[in-house]
């Protein structure tokens, strides 16, 4: 490594070392020396906006601010002169002249705090509860080291209005001090340029151009500037009130398949929130959404299972574990090998994912195990899968030359990966999106190459042809042109560029053709020696399948057909396991053979009832229906117990446990284990979950080491063949009456254990709208429909009511919309006919 | 094809042609300010009388000269006599005037206020030469050598006159030669700091990196300053080639020129002036044979008086919000999009062809050591002969607004230098030095130029209120001396002029003025407590009586205002009772007047008209009186 140059300076007397191109700020921090700032903040770039940073310098005029100055060989510096101490009493009293002070320089605040237990009780009693920050304000720190008593000028309250409409975060900028760091990291960091410095003079605030809503302004809700901001001006609306937290735990977030590493926030037993960890593997301090504000709502529900209990009838019977455990057996014992399935969750841990696939293979002697991942990627899952063996570590996306984004939008969730992006394209990448809609990147890609619904595996292979053609193509690189000009302009720019990386999204993941779009995807990374990032929504597809949780994958991602393997496993659990692969796959139940026993592992099936006789529903939350379960078992949530899983890039990342299942949960391998030993099966004697990792290794010997303490990403030999399912519903292409549209639906992705984080999580239905179709106003216009209407959609067979929305990026002509797995029709997109749906009035 | 000698030679011909007019020329003087003054109404009454009349003559729009009190000017010029100044011309006249020089056989010669000839001349009877006018007389004109003389929209009037030679100068001396000459000139910054010109320069020739740009700074945006916008208007190639001898001497191949957008007559000319330039090979590739690449785009500021500032205008230039940051490092290492640029002001730029032109020696004959050659002004406020002016620096401030401007209308009270970051100096500086040094020493500074004179009807309370707000309402925000400091300095100033002011204010208005001098990140907010501070300093008595006497020596501030009626002089004409909007006059016809003071909301109106429209003329009075303060 190069060591940088030090030179020495003087600090209040005293001589330092300090690195050159250094600030005078980061020099004394480095050394303890305090410096009262607001502004600056170590994430972001200098600003010298609140100027109490101010030193003197010995060689220089005025009072500099010691956040922009570099330090110079040979600098005097003084922090603490009898002037720079005046000068910056007053310059925080015209700070604190605009900003409510009780609770700075009150001479009750003290007593006050007494109540800050309770509180809404101390707003209540002192009447001055106005801002959630208490004991969390860095501007009390600034102002209890400058010893201020009292202010001396007039208030100027700007006596603005609370923003409080858009979902995670509330916005009160009577108490904001302009410091700029929510601006800087919104513009510099994340480079969203959401936030901005609007007006000017006594009438700048922090706000979006226009004044339009944060929804409208494009924010991604990353919450990056909620988390910088010194003040309690950006305030999150789920933990405002719960003061500061008391420790943190490094963990992975569990909500999509990048699996950003995160800072869980806790206070007594309770997980307050969760704020990005400086990862510099995957996320770099950044979060999306979901990592940022979906979290604690999602493992803190009130409705949060806590104790076992069976179902007699309408009625909750709580078991202690050793008699919900008793139940279970009971009915599986009784349960022959094709009366049994085990339907688990990808957002499982692979320990949970291990254990469950064992339990059906040695202690029911079944391979009848699936998991909802393959409903998710439909037909084209070989063809995703197929991706992996091109994948490259996220980092890849800083020094790509180009970057093709296939089906992306970055703005929710998967921002992480955006943020990277935007990087890329300010360092001088060259960035082509492919997306049949308005979307995150089209305004900061180079080409945006927007075929129609129809087109797109069209637009791929001509991509792929082009890109591969020997002799130069003659159109030059020229945005805005032809589609046809563009695609060959991406094409040039993918064949000249060293080592392009793909970014896959779900957009195409859904089409009736995604197997064959798949396939041209790898040949045209082929073709272009690409790297390849398929960014899976799943936190654990690649442990899901490693692990072996499907009827026809053994662990180590191995086809069940290798009687080989077979006989390994066998030794290895001291259990003779059952050859041949099965066929069984959760979407083929049907009500015709109906089970014995259902055991849902954290997965939600619509209608359970009919497709078994006895159901056992073992995840956080309860059943969405009463009858949808006979035995409730409650589990863990990733928050709670320690554990690992493998992200996208092949990365064994750490579950850490930050706080205590909520009464008597338990982790999911925990319950499982619990069972098959009253099931008196050996081989599920853990203790911890050491003991399966050790065991996972001995089985999976590509996974030595698997306890993820090592975060090397591997490159994940897949050696098996997963059949996709090729269609769900289907229709026949009669006409019917109505106005002819095209429906494009898309898979619900921001799911954790079978259920929508919509559901879990206030705010969040704002952003990942479920079941409602996009409308170009338009179409809405001509077919007299108005937001929130509904409208009924045929075509054939298919039949269904969706309640619209107008959205003016929608392209005229066709409707978009979200719908749960398994419910995707076929074709898709699918020719429809849409007519109004009209409410009887009574 | 484009030699810039056969083009020269082309266009001395074409000057010739027109100086010995074998028609009559009609010069009118249409920059913003002839505009203003009527000048389009005029040029359209000529065009139609030679119209109506059938007479010949051609027509040649000029910029502005410099004295604004005498506009709308129309110049006229007969075949072999010397061009005669008209001034205060309105159409009529104008129409008048075209007839009685075009087909009188004795024009009116007598109605001139100047003329550029010789006073031998017979023709030209008892007019003094144009600039034998005690406003122009003392001045001396460089950078406005060309303002009112040639038609800013024709380049080859700028070649003929010597248009381009400094351009050529500087090639044959190199970058450094050009540096050098700069410094041996002593030329310092005109846009107010006056900072040595070739010092910035050489930082950045020396910087490292091949990308370098130069920024003409045309964000001129101080209240009542107009001599940027008039040199723009007036001679634009002399701007143009400025920034020609400024990029070549620092090694920048892009230009561009920050003007607001609220000058868009100086935009059009420009406009023009850059595409002759392209056409003359002036600009792109290789100019003149010399190696040197050069291209100038015009970027229009969106009307932020903080975008003067060099940081500022850079982010503005960017596309960013304007708002300064810190230095270092100083944008001639690290500017523009990061790369070393080099920011001028319109004025510096215009004197550059001057200096090369003529050579650094040449340039040192004005002004005083230390403070060399000329500075324009706008002299405006309450003076007689307001302008736009040209002095050599070090003249004293009398000099300025005695000579030139004629003194003030009432009795002289102060001055204030430097536009709202100024100060605000009182009669006794009034033989100060207008140079960077001695303005700064009396509390002031040079700023670009603006002087406004004021006499003893303004309340320097009200006056420093005034420029606050202004400097208030502009601050951009970003750092809280300013942003919140100026706010309390203009809340307490308002308290003040509303008569509800205490003596403690006074000491909280020095302190906060100190906070916000030596807190502030930029320029402005560093510099825009000085008229509170200057006219503190040196009317204090002013600022007591307003505190303590609930009196306005200026009869300026409403609120310690009375209006009454004086019962001697009254007549009882009810004029006064006419207009009075509340009803506080009151009184039959020829008896006395009665002004009840509760009703009376100050509105002036009832003064103006006794003033003049009624008999009387003085029987209504505003008088502020001492009172007591409350406490």
């Amino acid at each position: 490594m190069n060591s940088v140059p030090e030179v020495t300076i003087h600090i209040d007397n005293q001589a330092f070392a300090a690195e050159k191109g250094m600030t005078i700020l980061q020099a004394a921090q480095r050394h303890n020396i305090y410096i009262p700032t607001l502004c600056a903040h170590k994430d972001l770039t200098p600003f010298g906006g609140c100027r109490m940073c101010i030193v003197e310098v010995d060689s220089m005029r005025g009072l500099p601010t010691s956040c922009t100055t570099p330090v110079e060989e040979g600098m005097v510096i003084h922090t603490q002169s009898a002037q720079i101490r005046a000068v910056r009493q007053e310059i925080l009293k015209l700070i604190l002249s605009e900003h409510t002070s009780s609770c700075l320089i009150c001479d009750e605040r003290e007593e006050c705090r007494l109540y800050s237990t309770t509180i809404r009780k101390a707003g209540v009693t002192t009447g001055c509860r106005y801002c959630s920050n208490d004991n969390r304000c860095e501007l009390q720190d600034v102002v209890e080291h400058a010893g201020l008593q009292e202010i001396g000028y007039a208030v100027q309250y700007r006596d603005l209005p609370v923003e409080k409409e858009d979902p995670f975060f509330d916005r009160d900028y009577n108490i904001c001090i302009l410091c700029g760091r929510c601006v800087r990291m919104c513009q510099d960091v994340r480079t969203a340029g959401t936030l901005t410095f609007v007006q000017r003079g006594q009438h700048t605030v922090i706000g979006t151009a226009f004044h339009r809503n944060h929804i409208e302004a494009g924010c991604e809700f990353c919450g990056a500037c909620v988390s910088v901001c010194p003040t309690g001006a950006l305030a999150e609306k789920a933990n405002k009130w719960d003061g500061a937290a008391e420790r943190e735990t490094i963990t992975t977030c569990p909500f999509c398949g990048i699996g950003c590493q995160m800072r869980l926030q806790v206070k007594g037993d309770r997980v307050l929130g969760s704020l990005p960890a400086e990862d510099p593997l995957i996320n770099r301090g950044q979060l999306c959404v979901k990592g940022r504000f979906c979290v604690a709502e999602t493992v803190n529900g009130s409705q949060r299972l806590g104790r076992p209990y069976r179902m007699e009838g309408a009625v909750k019977a709580i078991l202690s574990w050793d008699e919900a455990a008793d139940l279970a057996a009971a009915h599986l014992a009784a349960c022959a090998p094709e009366e049994f399935g085990l339907f688990i969750s990808p957002n499982c841990s692979n320990e949970d994912l291990y254990v469950a696939q064992k339990f059906v293979r040695a202690a029911m002697a079944s391979h009848r195990i699936d998991n909802s991942a393959r409903l998710f990627y439909g037909a084209g899952f070989n063809a995703y899968l197929r991706l992996f063996r091109r994948s490259v570590p996220l980092a890849e996306i800083e020094k790509a030359p180009v970057i093709l984004c296939i089906g992306l939008d970055a703005r929710y969730g998967r921002s992480v990966a955006g943020v990277e992006l935007r990087r890329a394209i300010r360092r001088g990448a060259r960035v082509v999106t492919i997306h049949p809609r308005q979307h995150s990147l089209a305004n900061v890609s180079h080409l945006w190459l927007q075929p129609a619904p129809e087109e797109a595996l069209d637009l791929l292979r001509k991509l792929a042809g082009l890109a591969g053609a020997g002799k130069s193509l003659s159109t030059a690189f020229r945005p805005g042109g032809s589609l046809d000009a563009n695609i060959a302009a991406a094409a040039l720019l993918l064949r000249d560029a060293s080592a392009p990386v793909f970014l896959i999204g779900s957009e195409f993941l859904s089409c009736h053709d995604a197997p064959e779009i798949l396939e041209a995807v790898w040949q045209l990374a082929e073709t272009a020696n690409a790297g390849v990032l398929p960014l899976p929504a799943q936190n654990n597809l690649l442990g899901s399948i490693l692990m072996g949780t499907f009827a026809e994958v053994l662990p180590g991602g191995i086809t069940a057909a290798d009687t080989e393997r077979i006989r390994l496993l066998s030794e290895k659990w001291g259990t003779q396991v059952r050859a041949g692969v099965s066929s069984w796959n959760a979407p083929t139940m049907s009500p015709d053979e109906r089970l014995k026993v259902l055991y849902l592992v954290g997965e939600r099936v619509p209608g359970a009832r009919s497709l078994s006789e006895f159901i056992i529903h073992q995840d956080l939350y309860p059943p969405d229906s009463r009858q949808d379960a006979d035995l409730v078992l409650p589990a863990a949530a990733f928050s709670e117990a320690d554990a690992t899983c493998i992200n996208g890039e092949g990365r064994i990342q750490k579950f850490a446990k930050a706080v205590n299942p909520p009464g008597e949960a338990l982790p999911d391998w925990k319950i499982l284990s619990l069972i098959a030993r009253k099931l008196h099966v050996a081989g599920f004697e853990y203790e911890d979950v050491s003991d399966i990792q050790r065991e996972i290794a001995s089985v999976v010997p590509e996974l030595e080491g698997c306890d993820g303490a090592s975060r090397q990403e591997r490159r994940l030999a897949l050696r098996l063949d997963l059949p996709g399912i090729r269609s769900f519903g289907h229709a026949a292409a009669a006409q019917q009456e109505g106005i002819p549209m095209m429906l494009i639906l898309g898979v619900a992705e921001h799911q954790y254990r079978g259920t929508s984080l919509a559901a879990r999580v206030e705010g969040a239905a704002a952003i990942f709208p479920e079941d409602t179709v996009e409308i170009s106003p338009g179409d809405a216009a001509k077919a007299g429909i108005a937001n929130g209407d509904e409208i009924i959609l045929r075509c054939g067979e298919f039949e269904r009511a969706f309640p619209v929305r107008c959205d003016k990026d929608q392209p005229e002509g066709t409707l978009h919309g979200v719908v749960r797995p398994g419910q995707i029709p076929y074709p898709n997109p699918l020719s429809v006919t849409m007519r109004k749906r009209y409410v009887q009035s009574r | 094809m484009n030699n810039l000698e056969t083009l020269r030679n082309a266009a001395k011909l074409q000057w010739e042609q027109l100086k010995n007019n074998p028609i009559p020329l009609i010069y009118v003087g249409t920059a913003s300010c002839g505009r203003a003054a009527g000048a389009l109404a005029i040029l359209d009454a000529i065009r139609k009388t030679l119209e109506e009349k059938n007479l010949t003559a051609r027509i040649v729009e000029v910029g502005c000269i410099g004295p604004c009190y005498l506009e709308p000017l129309v110049d006229i010029q007969l075949p072999g006599r010397p061009r005669m100044s008209h001034a205060n011309v309105t159409p009529e006249r104008a129409r008048y005037l075209v007839q009685s020089y075009l087909k009188s056989d004795k024009p009116a010669v007598r109605l001139a206020i100047g003329h550029f000839g010789e006073d031998s001349s017979e023709f030209v009877q008892k007019v003094p030469r144009f600039f034998d006018l005690p406003m122009l007389k003392p001045q001396v004109r460089i950078v406005l050598r060309n303002c009112g003389f040639i038609d800013p929209a024709e380049i080859d009037h700028y070649l003929a006159n010597d248009g381009y030679l400094g351009i050529l100068s500087a090639f044959a001396k190199g970058p450094e030669g050009t540096i050098r000459e700069v410094k041996e000139a002593g030329l310092r910054g005109r846009g107010g700091a006056g900072f040595p010109t070739f010092r910035k320069w050489e930082a950045c020739r020396k910087a490292p990196g091949t990308q370098k740009y130069l920024i003409c700074n045309a964000d001129e945006g101080d209240p009542g300053a107009f001599m940027n916008r008039s040199l723009l208007e007036g001679d634009p190639h002399a701007v143009l080639e400025g920034m020609l001898i400024a990029a070549y001497a620092i090694g920048a191949t892009r230009g561009y020129i920050y003007i607001r957008a609220e000058y868009p007559l100086a935009i059009v000319h420009l406009k023009k002036a850059i595409s002759q330039m392209r056409a003359y090979g002036l600009l792109g590739k290789d100019i003149q044979g010399s190696g040197f690449d050069f291209d100038i785009t015009i970027k229009e500021g969106a009307g932020a008086f903080v975008c003067g500032e060099e940081t500022a205008l850079i982010a503005s230039v960017e596309g960013k919000r304007g708002m300064p940051r810190s230095r270092p490092p100083f944008p001639a290492i690290a500017g523009l999009h990061g790369k070393p640029t080099i920011i001028n002001n319109v004025e510096t730029l215009g004197t550059l062809p001057n200096i090369l032109r003529n050579g650094a020696a040449w340039y040192t004959q004005f002004g005083v050591e230390g403070n060399r050659g000329t500075k324009t002004f706008s002299l405006v406020g309450k003076i007689k002969r307001a302008g736009l002016i040209e002095v050599p620096l070090g003249m004293t401030l009398r000099k300025i607004i005695f000579e030139i401007g004629g003194g003030t209308t009432k009795k002289f009270k102060a001055v204030q230098t430097g536009g709202p970051s100024g100060g605000c100096l009182s009669e006794e500086f009034l033989d100060t030095s207008v140079d960077y040094e001695s303005l700064g020493a009396a509390g002031s500074i040079m700023g670009s130029g603006g002087l406004i004179a004021m006499d003893e009807d303004t309340c320097v309370v009200d006056l420093a209120r005034y420029f606050l707000d202004f400097t208030q309402k502009e601050s951009c925000g970003k750092c809280a001396p300013c942003r919140v400091g100026s706010k309390h300095l203009v809340e307490i100033l308002r308290k003040i002029t509303k008569g509800e002011g205490e003596p403690k204010d006074l000491a909280m208005l020095e302190t906060l003025g100190d906070t916000i001098k030596r807190g502030s990140l930029c320029g402005l907010g560093q510099t825009a407590p000085n008229p509170v501070l200057t006219t503190l300093r040196y009317f204090r008595p002013e600022y007591l009586a307003h505190v303590k006497d609930r009196f306005c020596p200026a009869t300026v501030c409403r609120a310690l205002l009375e209006y009454r009626v004086i019962p001697e002089k009254c007549t009882g004409c009810q004029r006064c009772v006419s207009v009075c909007p509340t009803g506080a006059i009151t009184g039959p016809r020829a008896k006395t007047h009665n002004l009840d003071a509760s009703k009376c909301i100050k509105c002036r109106a009832c003064y103006e008209i006794c003033r003049f429209d009624a008999i009387a003329g003085d029987a209504i009075v505003i008088k502020s009186t001492r009172r007591a303060s409350d406490e």
